[in-house]
């Protein structure tokens, strides 16, 4: 089964890190998946895009989507290319502690306070985690346990110590799902 | 007053030069060739040994010498020889080149070659001057010298200054040996010969990179007769560039 | 936990670089430079675990002479940049040609200007650069076992044409070691053995040999390397074509390029449009015989390249009917001046098909 998602932010919001968890997840488990990063040139602030298709085998995808089904709104600033390409009545993932949901139109829009969950969870950097976990499950693509193994390979060593903090706020993401 | 007529003192020439060079009357180049070639005879290293030539008048020796030989772009052999060791470390490896391609066009080669410390043997021919094109300005020029583009002699003003690419390499950590001599005389060529000798002892030791400069004769490129090259080279290159063993000032 | 496979989630660089390891090579040296420096980093990181050397030269020129020397050494090497880099090092790709010696030459280049870089060659002399131009990382992963093959089979400098979108993407992949073929031995590969025997070996672009075995000299030499690359040129030649049988519109495309131009074919072809796509696989030997037979029947051939036009010129030297050739192409570059620009996308690659197609 395929799945697009664009997900859209600013630098430092960890869009590239979510978005290879989930790549990566999806790889561990057996399906294929493709990933393009698109970033500005700026350390923190700039835009930080990122597209990850997941397909079973005979994955053809394009590095710049033309069109996606979902798509991960981190931060309003620089979400029109993402919101431009989705489908309409396709998925937006708005992380409304940041973005306003309700700016969105013609689309499936699901709000997730993902800067509350994430304190809530004693993982308050780890807002991207929520997103990703409540993404992940609200499609049905991989698991959390898929999530977490997979973020605990690309964590470098000298961040290990978020490791933990990362699986409680995908956990967090995911319960916010089942419980909707 | 006219000077004695060059007499052939001797032919004697080494098994693994395969023919006769064409080289001036008076060139030191192929001194150097014949030193060099006895050197590697008499460490037993001929089977193991690989050149990389560069390009000038000596360039033709990759014809005559009886050792394998890679001819490379002009400058670049400290580079080729890098390749050439780090896939076969088993090798004796060897460049061979003059001042315009050394110190021209491939200064930054072996200085670079020379601060990773590969394990090889950068030989220099320096006459300080183009010999192959007709006789122009090198780096090596020296002041005074006359060449047909300082037809006045180098003049620091307009030309600048000589570069000493020895002393250069010997500043360097990751070298292991550095000399210089000349061949212009008996004893020179016997003290570059026992130079050449140390360089590879210390490439066969592992100990790192090795260079050994050679101040060769161009009585066409100084425009002096062929018997006039060993008196004008003590007068002019000798002066400028020290013969000897150069201590090591590098700092790991 | 979910069970181990041997897929994994590489980006192209490191994807090209296990493919590189797979195929044997074990030494490679390059500078940085965007978006090849993926590729020197993860050689960096693999190749000595496989027992071989990465060096970071000093300069490109250097890099690529390394290369040589190990290629001289028998050893299967590589070395890249892309065209900014590339260009310093067109002396080398030419030395490399006459001297006969196998090289494998990753351009990971910023966009598609660098075709006549790659094709027409930049150093001296009669000679070409088998050029292999890969639409996305699995192509890529084929075409680098591939590329070292052909260069020991033809003792020849061969070239990878990769970009932006090959260099970075990730994609689930299993790099398996191809077995491409028996290849002659490297006898003619300096290790210093025939020292003194009379016969020792020379490799020298002037093939004057030894005074006692006279070589071929430059002219005999330079007319047989010529030749050869003739020779490549009739075997080589390598394209594919999608949905371009009962084409009115036929669409040329390399690279990443012609992957867009793939989707929009499709979409095309959904709203009753005859478009296909040509897709030149080699660059050089760009595939002649292939293109004048694809467009026998085409009533338009729309160029889409990125660049001012470039392939353009051996498209319309070898179309069916040059007059029916168009270009639809463009210069299109990032903001940041390192990847492609808003052209390669296929809303407006969709839109200048059509036009044309009026």
């Amino acid at each position: 089964m395929r799945d697009e998602v664009i997900i859209t932010g600013i630098g430092g919001q960890g869009i590239q890190l979510m978005a290879k968890t989930l790549a990566l997840a999806a790889t561990r488990g057996g399906q294929h998946a493709m990933l393009t990063s698109d970033v500005g040139g700026e350390m923190r602030g700039g835009p930080s895009q990122a597209s990850v298709v997941v397909d079973d085998e005979g994955l053809r995808a394009l590095p710049i989507l033309p069109s996606t089904g979902s798509v991960v709104v981190m931060h309003h600033k620089h979400s029109a290319f993402a919101l431009g390409r989705l489908v309409p009545g396709g998925l937006a993932l708005v992380n409304s502690s940041v973005a306003d949901p309700a700016a969105i139109r013609d689309a499936e829009v699901i709000a997730v306070p993902a800067l509350e969950i994430a304190r809530a969870a004693n993982a308050p950097n780890a807002a991207g985690f929520v997103m990703l976990g409540a993404y992940a499950t609200l499609r049905r693509i991989v698991g959390v346990a898929a999530l977490g193994d997979a973020m605990r390979e690309l964590v470098p060593p000298y961040r290990a110590q978020h490791v933990a903090a990362n699986l409680r706020a995908l956990d967090a993401g995911a319960g916010t799902v089942l419980a909707a | 007053m006219t000077e004695a007529a060059p007499r052939l003192v001797a032919r004697d020439r080494p098994e693994l030069i395969l023919g006769d060079h064409g080289l001036c009357p008076g060139c030191g180049e192929p001194v150097a060739l014949r030193i060099l070639l006895e050197v590697l005879e008499e460490l037993g290293i001929v089977e193991r040994s690989i050149g990389v030539v560069g390009h000038g008048c000596y360039g033709s020796f990759v014809q005559i010498m009886d050792v394998e030989v890679l001819q490379c772009l002009h400058g670049r052999a400290p580079s080729c020889a890098t390749g050439i060791k780090r896939v076969r470390p088993a090798a004796v490896v060897f460049t061979m080149q003059g001042d315009g391609d050394m110190v021209n066009e491939g200064l930054q080669e072996v200085l670079h070659t020379a601060a990773r410390g590969e394990n090889v043997t950068c030989i220099l021919l320096n006459n300080g001057v183009f010999g192959d094109t007709g006789g122009h300005q090198t780096a090596t020029t020296v002041v005074g010298q006359r060449t047909k583009t300082s037809l006045d002699g180098r003049d620091p003003e307009t030309h600048g200054y000589p570069i000493p690419v020895a002393e250069l390499v010997a500043s360097l950590a990751g070298v292991s040996y550095v000399a210089r001599g000349a061949v212009s005389t008996a004893g020179g060529v016997a003290r570059t010969k026992r130079m050449l000798r140390s360089a590879f002892e210390h490439q066969l030791a592992g100990d790192g990179f090795g260079l050994v400069e050679i101040l060769t004769m161009c009585p066409t490129g100084w425009f002096v007769p062929a018997g006039s090259g060993p008196e004008y080279l003590s007068g002019s290159l000798e002066a400028a560039y020290p013969l000897g063993e150069l201590p090591l000032r590098g700092q790991p | 936990m979910t069970t181990a496979t041997t897929r994994q989630l590489l980006d192209g660089c490191s994807a090209i670089t296990e493919s590189a390891i797979a195929a044997g090579c074990r030494f490679f040296a390059g500078y940085p430079i965007s978006p090849f420096t993926g590729l020197l980093e993860s050689m960096s990181r693999r190749l000595p675990e496989a027992g071989g050397h990465c060096l970071n030269a000093e300069s490109e020129i250097e890099a690529v002479n390394m290369a040589l020397g190990a290629a001289a050494a028998g050893a299967r090497a590589a070395t890249g940049s892309c065209g900014q880099g590339l260009a310093l090092m067109q002396e080398a790709i030419a030395e490399l040609a006459l001297n006969e010696l196998p090289l494998v030459i990753f351009n990971m280049a910023r966009n598609q200007q660098d075709y006549f870089q790659a094709t027409r060659g930049g150093g001296w002399g009669d000679y070409r650069t088998l050029t292999l131009a890969p639409k996305d990382v699995p192509e890529a992963v084929e075409h680098t076992q591939l590329l070292f093959h052909l260069a020991d089979r033809y003792r020849a400098p061969v070239m990878l044409y990769g970009d932006p979108f090959i260099a970075q993407t990730h994609v689930s992949v299993d790099v398996a070691a191809r077995d491409l073929g028996p290849l002659p031995a490297k006898d003619w590969a300096l290790d210093g053995s025939t020292g003194g025997t009379g016969r020792s070996r020379q490799i020298w672009t002037w093939a004057m040999g030894k005074a006692t075995e006279p070589g071929p000299g430059p002219d005999g030499h330079w007319r047989a390397v010529a030749a050869k690359f003739d020779g490549i040129a009739a075997m080589e030649a390598r394209s594919e074509t999608y949905r371009a049988d009962d084409a009115e519109t036929l669409v040329v495309a390399f690279g990443s390029a012609a992957l867009f131009v793939e989707h929009v074919v499709d979409e095309l072809r959904a709203d009753g449009h005859r478009v296909g796509l040509f897709r030149p696989v080699t660059l050089w030997p760009f595939p002649a015989d292939d293109l004048a037979a694809a467009t026998r029947n085409a009533r338009r051939v729309l160029v889409f390249e990125l660049n001012a036009g470039q392939m353009l010129d051996d498209v319309r030297q070898f179309t069916h009917d040059r007059a029916a050739v168009h270009f639809i192409g463009g210069v299109s570059i990032h903001a940041s001046g390192l990847s492609f620009g808003p052209l390669l996308d296929v809303a407006p690659i969709r839109e200048r098909i059509l036009e044309a197609a009026e």
